[in-house]
């Protein structure tokens, strides 16, 4: 039932491996979301999930990075990652952006993107002087005028940056982008896009979960395919 | 200065409500549980320092050391016996179970138990601040009423602070506002459930202490006690710490003012339909439309 991911631009990544994982399977009750999935990332990648609604995309990544409980192996730059820890993955560098950004609108922009650094620091002088602080909101000029703004205000493509600014925050060297398009117009779905394509030149490793993989396959190299929760080669 | 005199008495008693309100709307923020057993905890707190001190015959700082730390360690086996099994377990209780029936229950079992250990007469926690009522002009100022208004302004200051200027803070609201982003960022949601529920439980037990020597509690008073910090509350929608604050020290203003100059009989039923007046002319602005729609 298991198969590896394909590689789209068929030159695989010399450098180590970021992400492995090893038969994963996630359930919510009786119903299997995920079926023993195995696929890896390598270091500086950008790796496309993708395929239709429902099949189990998302919930690779909860799996992944421990929002749900998972059954299999699932290792960070080499380290077996705890089952079920989210503090755990995100202090070893994996850091998720969720679906639906799930943000904390009645708290201004600025205290939604700082949240980020909790994963390291419970000192809010250290994580405002922070570098991955600062790095978070500079990518985001549009962000500025709005940082004291309550985030349930924003707009949509606002709310994704705050999103993908907090994930930057939580210094991470892999990023997890479930769904970066979600409702949003195609001007602004473009600059995400521009945003993730920077993130990922300056470095970080990007997993980004689409339904369409056309426009996931601008910017990455490589694609796992998942269809009723298995992932397989593309 | 009539006036003046029921401004103070009504700001004493409005800060006493006020900070029920504040500790039902910062865990209820944290938990979506409404801490119906908060004023219980004030009444173990006068009652068992009463028992402590004047039957017991503990040294006053013994007796409300020990009574503030069994009020903790109750406080925290409650949330980890019953809180987590209803909360945390595969299958979480959710709805108007969990947000009342757990505390409800809480509530009535505290009481029960205070009839057994401190029987049904009034006692009060006996007065820290002793003396005659300090007077400026025509005005008078209990000591009882003035060391109630210090530990308001402390503890809210206290609150305040910690919400307004530390990541703690600020993670303690993201993990009302939304749990599943709390978590994403690492917070542990359930350590601050239990962290709130101990924190409001211990100072509604000092707020007891102080504030009985004013009024004298029964092992019943918990329940009334928990109501009026419920209504006020209710004014901040639940949520809004601050809001509530000031919604409760607005009743206890209203409540004096109405006893003082309408009708000392009638006070009490003026004030309830002046609220839910003012609840039926804005609920919007009083935040009760979020209450209801979560």
């Amino acid at each position: 039932m298991s198969a590896t991911s394909g590689n789209h631009s068929g030159n695989p990544s010399e450098s180590g491996v970021a992400l492995a994982v090893t038969g994963l399977s996630v359930a919510y009750g009786n119903v299997v979301a995920v079926h023993d999935a195995t696929f890896a990332v390598a270091e500086g990648d950008a790796c496309a999930i993708t395929g239709p609604n429902g099949n189990g995309k998302s919930s690779i990544l909860m799996g992944v990075t421990g929002m749900v409980r998972r059954r299999g192996e699932v290792a960070i730059f080499g380290t077996p990652a705890r089952n079920g820890d989210v503090k755990w993955a995100a202090r070893h560098g994996l850091t998720l952006v969720p679906e639906r950004r799930q943000l904390y609108p009645e708290l201004s922009t600025a205290d939604n993107i700082i949240l980020g650094c909790y994963t390291w620091t419970r000192s809010i002088g250290k994580a405002r002087r922070s570098d991955a602080y600062g790095r978070a909101v500079d990518l985001f000029p549009e962000l500025k005028p709005h940082l004291k703004q309550l985030a349930g205000t924003l707009s949509g493509g606002q709310q994704q940056m705050v999103a993908i600014a907090r994930g930057l925050a939580a210094n991470p060297k892999i990023l997890a982008v479930d769904e970066p398009c979600l409702g949003l117009a195609e001007a602004v779905a473009k600059r995400v896009y521009d945003v993730l394509a920077q993130i990922h030149a300056a470095g970080t490793t990007l997993i980004i979960v689409e339904e369409a993989p056309r426009r996931a396959l601008t910017l990455c190299n490589r694609r796992v395919e998942v269809r009723n929760g298995m992932a397989g080669a593309a | 200065m009539k006036f003046g005199n029921l401004l103070i008495a009504g700001i004493t008693t409005g800060s006493i409500y006020a900070m029920f309100a504040v500790c039902v709307s910062v865990w209820y923020r944290v938990s979506n549980i409404l801490n119906l057993a908060v004023g219980d905890f004030a009444m173990v707190g006068a009652l068992g320092v009463d028992n402590l001190y004047r039957v017991k015959g503990l040294p006053l700082p013994v007796a409300i050391i020990t009574t503030l730390v069994v009020v903790a360690v109750f406080a925290y086996l409650y949330d980890q016996v019953v809180l987590r099994i209803a909360q945390d377990g595969r299958r979480p209780i959710e709805g108007i179970v969990i947000t009342f029936f757990f505390t409800f229950a809480l509530s009535f079992f505290i009481d029960g138990v205070a009839k057994v250990l401190f029987g049904t007469d009034v006692h009060a926690a006996p007065t820290l601040w002793g003396g005659p009522a300090l007077t400026l002009g025509s005005l008078n100022f209990e000591r009882a009423g003035l060391l109630v208004l210090a530990c308001a302004v402390i503890i809210g200051g206290a609150f305040w602070l910690y919400i307004r200027f530390t990541l703690g803070g600020k993670a303690l609201e993201a993990s009302g506002e939304n749990s599943l982003g709390a978590r994403i960022v690492g917070i542990d949601t359930r350590q601050y459930r239990r962290l709130i529920f101990i924190g409001t439980a211990v100072i509604a037990a000092l707020f007891g202490i102080v504030e009985s020597p004013i009024t004298g509690f029964t092992y019943l008073s918990g329940a009334t006690i928990s109501l009026t910090g419920f209504l006020a509350a209710a004014y901040g929608g639940f949520r809004k710490p601050g809001r509530a604050l000031v919604a409760g020290l607005f009743i206890g203003v209203l409540e004096a003012m109405l006893g003082g100059y309408v009708s000392a009989e009638y006070g009490d039923t003026v004030l309830y339909a002046i609220l839910a007046a003012a609840i039926l002319a804005w609920p919007r602005a009083l935040g009760f439309e979020s209450a209801v729609s979560g």
